[in-house]
């Protein structure tokens, strides 16, 4: 069998822009949990929804901040 | 001149030794007849290569496999490469890279190594064998003076065989030594030795018995770099997000002859081939291409002597270093690169592999200790790593961004290696796609215990005093918040329910179907009834609490308000309803109801700023 060539998951090319939709989309996220967090008083508030905005949250940041250490040439 | 230099005393009681030893060992291998040996012997740079053409003969009975080339242990110590190549027959034909490997016949001297070149298939009776012996030494130019000033040029003494040392007797053989073009000092008087420019030539000698030994010195000038590391450490860090990063750390000395005197930097700046010709002041690297963030530092921080050009074969890269170096100094620095996944890393067979070359890209550059790590991804399983020649091999574990095991390391350590050794080496490990996502989820993770935390922070109660006036206050006023927003979200179904009967009004006018019209409001009849029960214990909590005095006349106000909007629409409703019924025209049903709707326009006005209020406290 031939060998075969690997190349990353995600073009290298698209590291940038990756990393500036994906963490603006979860500062956004942030943002609202944290609006959330701030306005609803102590007995309205539904640990449901601040867990599934915390979770979107996170996710994006996470990889967000993942391709912002690949664009800048941290390969980890 | 012969006198003075030392090691020519050594190679004399050698030679006699060799011609004693030589006559016993002779008769063993006497089936192999070197019918024309030609070598040539490169002086240009400070790694001396020699290439040995032999036209071997097999003039015995038997069929023989393998081809013995000798060399005295002094030269042998040195030796940092060597490569043969055979091709049977007359013509020249493709070659094959034969086998080699280090014997001791017995009854040879100790004085000599042998190595043996093991033929693709035996030579048989009366065949000739072409064989092309690659050998490169090192450590083998003496500078002569070793100390010189900055103005002196730089003198080596070379010394070698003019006859070849063979355990074969050789028939014709020639000897040409290639020097890098500067003023020759001496060189071994022979009725047989010429020089002709820059090339001094030995030869032709003929029918000479086994082992036979004619030590000849050259003495000649050198100004090319010696360019010697100490160590070189490279580490190349595979990363399958789309990197192969490489990282290489030297330690480079002038190997030649030492400086002697100061060094005067106003006379190396004006005439600095004059003045300084023995120094170098730039190396060059030829590195993969595609290389990208290529960086060259030291301790202090980034040196900004270097320049690079790059197209699509390679990338050359010159870099000077802070100073001059002149014999027997040394600098340190550091020259990293990234270079694509791709080109370098492989997929066969269930398994991964890294194929990339093994010595340093520097040009013509001696490493005394090279030391090679292959940092794999976290998670690699079954290294295995195939190198072209030995190597000391062990594992390690580094640690870096966002491991929490550790990345596996391979190390490889080489003594003396020379640009003849930048062959390509393999590295071939296991390793799933899935343990790609451990450092997102590490970062995901973290993320999310961060929001957690401030999830955990807004629902603890953190005050000392739990009895404390304010205390009990915040908490009242927590409970008419909560409440409050559960009056907002009541009312805000309300408007949602007028919105209804609205559209049902509109739907009668344009389709006349009373039956639904009614049925609409009989289901909005019993929405009200039951946002009105959910409203009261509400409303009594709110009308309850000592904190919601500020409140209070709002919410009052806008239950009346709301009350008010409600009865007027359900007037309304009924009024054009029964109109329908009674199948008055269109105009007549709006002016009876345009008051109505004036002043439910209004209220529901007051209704929604009544609302926003709320909400905002």
């Amino acid at each position: 069998m031939a060998a075969k060539p690997i190349s990353s998951p995600v073009p290298v090319e698209w590291y940038p822009t990756l990393a500036v939709v994906m963490v603006s989309v979860g500062l956004m996220f942030t943002a609202s949990f944290f609006i959330y967090e701030a306005t609803s008083s102590r007995r309205s508030r539904s640990l449901p929804k601040e867990i599934a905005t915390a979770a979107v949250a996170s996710v994006f940041l996470g990889f967000g901040s993942l391709f912002v250490l690949l664009a800048s040439g941290v390969y980890v | 001149m012969a006198t003075a230099l030392p090691p020519l005393r050594r190679t004399t009681s050698l030679l006699l030794f060799l011609v004693l030893a030589g006559a016993l060992a002779s008769a063993a291998r006497a089936d192999l007849v070197i019918s024309r040996a030609d070598r040539r012997v490169d002086l240009t740079s400070h790694i001396v290569r020699v290439l040995t053409s032999l036209k071997v003969e097999n003039a015995g009975q038997n069929p023989v496999s393998r081809v013995l080339l000798a060399f005295p242990k002094i030269q042998a110590k040195n030796l940092a490469a060597i490569r043969a190549f055979g091709t049977e027959g007359k013509v020249k034909g493709p070659s094959t890279i034969l086998p080699i490997e280090v014997v001791q016949p017995s009854g040879a001297p100790p004085e000599l190594t042998f190595f043996s070149a093991l033929l693709s298939k035996p030579l048989e009776k009366g065949k000739t064998l072409h064989l092309e012996v690659l050998t490169v030494f090192t450590h083998s130019l003496q500078p002569f003076p070793e100390e010189i000033t900055q103005a002196e040029a730089q003198l080596v003494v070379y010394q070698d065989s003019a006859h070849y040392l063979s355990p074969y007797p050789v028939k014709v053989q020639t000897l040409t030594i290639r020097l890098p073009g500067g003023r020759v000092e001496s060189y071994t008087k022979h009725p047989k030795a010429k020089i002709v420019d820059s090339e001094l030539k030995y030869g032709p000698f003929e029918d000479l018995p086994p082992f036979s030994y004619l030590p000849v010195i050259v003495h000649f000038e050198n100004n090319n770099p010696f360019a010697v590391a100490k160590e070189v450490m490279r580490e190349i860090e595979i990363s399958h997000w789309g990197n192969v990063q490489i990282t290489e750390h030297y330690n480079i000395a002038h190997g030649g002859a030492r400086l002697k005197g100061e060094f005067s930097r106003i006379d190396y700046q004006s005439r600095p081939y004059i003045r300084g010709v023995s120094s170098f002041r730039h190396l060059i690297a030829r590195l993969p291409p595609r290389a990208h963030s290529i960086y060259y530092r030291d301790e202090i921080g980034n040196i900004s002597t270097s320049h690079l050009w790059s197209d699509s074969k390679k990338t050359q890269l010159e870099i000077e270093p802070r100073f001059p170096l002149f014999g027997g100094w040394q600098t340190t620095f550091t020259v990293g690169y990234g270079l694509p996944l791709q080109d370098f890393v492989f997929y066969s067979d269930g398994k991964r592999f890294l194929n990339i070359t093994f010595g340093s890209p520097m040009e013509e550059i001696l490493i005394e200790k090279l030391i090679v790590k292959v940092v794999l991804p976290e998670g690699s399983k079954d290294i295995e790593v195939s190198a072209p020649f030995p190597t000391k091999q062990w594992q390690e574990v580094k640690y870096s961004h966002l491991d929490i095991v550790g990345r596996p390391v391979v190390v490889l350590e080489k003594p003396d290696v020379i640009p003849e050794h930048n062959l390509y080496f393999q590295v071939y490990y296991k390793f799933n796609n899935i343990s790609l996502l451990r450092e997102p989820l590490m970062l995901i993770t973290g993320f999310f215990l961060l929001f957690v935390a401030c999830i955990v922070f807004m629902r603890t109660d953190m005050s000392i005093s739990k009895s404390s006036p304010s205390y009990l206050a915040k908490l009242q006023w927590d409970e008419v918040q909560g409440t409050v927003q559960k009056i907002q979200g009541i009312f805000e179904q309300c408007l949602a329910v007028h919105d209804k009967l609205e559209a049902s009004l509109r739907d009668l006018s344009r389709t006349g179907d009373i039956q639904s019209c009614k049925a609409a409001r009989k289901a909005a009849d019993a929405q009200f009834k039951e946002l009105l029960k959910e409203l009261k214990p509400l409303l009594t909590s709110v009308q309850s609490s000592p904190q919601s005095y500020q409140i209070w006349p709002k919410v009052e106000d806008l239950v009346t308000k709301e009350r008010e909007m409600q009865e007027k629409l359900m007037t309304r409703h009924s009024t054009v309803v029964d109109s329908f019924e009674k199948k008055l025209r269109g105009q007549d049903v709006e002016n009876r109801i345009v008051v109505q709707q004036q002043k439910i326009a209004a209220l529901r006005q007051e209704v929604e700023s009544l609302l926003e209020y709320i909400s905002d406290i």
